[in-house]
């Protein structure tokens, strides 16, 4: 036999199997596809009040009034590519290698994180771990860099 | 170059690195099925069933097919699902990377607040295709259970 076809009934074969498996497991365990709610990681920290996410126009006062701190969580690729203006970065895989600086933030001052938009997680999570580490006044900016950006608000972005 | 590419123990070696990756890969994704299909949706390629779906089924062909790739059982097939998947998710990670999205992978753990996908991504799954391809071409069979099935057969 052609060995590529072989190759493809075997290939097939496997997916079928594998299709079998996973959805016969995902049924008896009534995980993921017949799971009763939607997927299990959690998208909003659990110990969180609904006061945690500030919307835009609540994010430009914070900025507009200096008693604020912006956090970018995003990759430090991101941030270089432009953040919200003196926003500093903490990314999210980093926040260990970063404890000295975030130590080093005044607690009387509101911490705002943010990263892409509504669609990312590692602002929430930051913020979690900043509250856990004993920030009272910590916010998450939801629509975070991309809202920012597409209102002109004032940012900063790599030089042309 | 083609003494080195057709040495069983090369080949073997290539085996066990692939097939160990592609079991690991599972374990997370096997675990909370749910928390895959969260991974998959990060990607905002897909949404509802298309997510879904492939989340309960993509870990089982990774651990068929990295079982039978360490073992040397159905090896074409199984070399080239392994490298069709492992080329589909480089050009999500592709995509993604060109988007800007700031995601984890989803690879090796459903933590969210794991490593952020990055390029080094796709260099890791250039070097997993290119070991698929080799296990896919090699013609030295030694140390695989298919040959040994095979001799079983043979002998008198």
């Amino acid at each position: 036999m052609n060995p590529l076809r072989q190759a493809l009934r075997e290939a097939i074969g496997i997916a079928l199997s594998a299709s079998v498996l996973g959805i016969g497991y995902t049924a008896l365990t009534e995980r993921g596809l017949f799971a009763e709610s939607s997927p299990s990681r959690v998208r909003q920290p659990l110990n969180t009040s609904p006061s945690l996410m500030i919307n835009l126009a609540a994010a430009k006062e914070f900025f507009e009034s200096g008693d604020a701190i912006f956090i970018d969580s995003r990759h430090a690729f991101d941030y270089r590519m432009g953040h919200i203006k003196d926003a500093i970065n903490v990314p999210l895989a980093e926040v260990e290698e970063q404890d000295e600086l975030l130590s080093g933030l005044p607690p009387e001052k509101t911490l705002v994180v943010y990263c892409d938009g509504a669609d990312c997680n590692s602002s929430l999570e930051l913020a979690t771990h900043l509250l856990a580490k004993g920030f009272s006044n910590v916010k998450v900016f939801f629509g975070g860099w991309n809202e920012w950006q597409s209102t002109g608000l004032p940012s900063e972005t790599p030089a042309p | 170059m083609k003494r080195l590419l057709s040495n069983e123990y090369n080949i073997l070696a290539a085996r066990v690195f692939l097939g160990a990756v592609l079991v690991l890969a599972c374990v997370d994704k096997i675990a909370d099925p749910g928390a895959f299909t969260k991974s998959i949706l990060d990607y905002r390629l897909v949404s509802g069933l298309a997510a879904a779906i492939p989340a309960a089924v993509i870990p089982w062909i990774e651990l068929l097919c990295g079982m039978a790739i360490m073992f040397g059982l159905l090896l074409r097939g199984s070399s080239l699902l392994a490298g069709t998947l492992l080329g589909i998710f480089t050009l999500a990670v592709l995509t993604a990377l060109i988007r800007g999205l700031d995601i984890s992978c989803g690879c090796f753990t459903q933590d969210p607040s794991a490593a952020r996908l990055g390029w080094l991504k796709v260099g890791e799954n250039l070097v997993l295709i290119s070991v698929s391809v080799f296990v896919y071409f090699s013609k030295n069979m030694r140390f695989s259970l298919e040959q040994y099935l095979r001799s079983r057969v043979g002998d008198p």
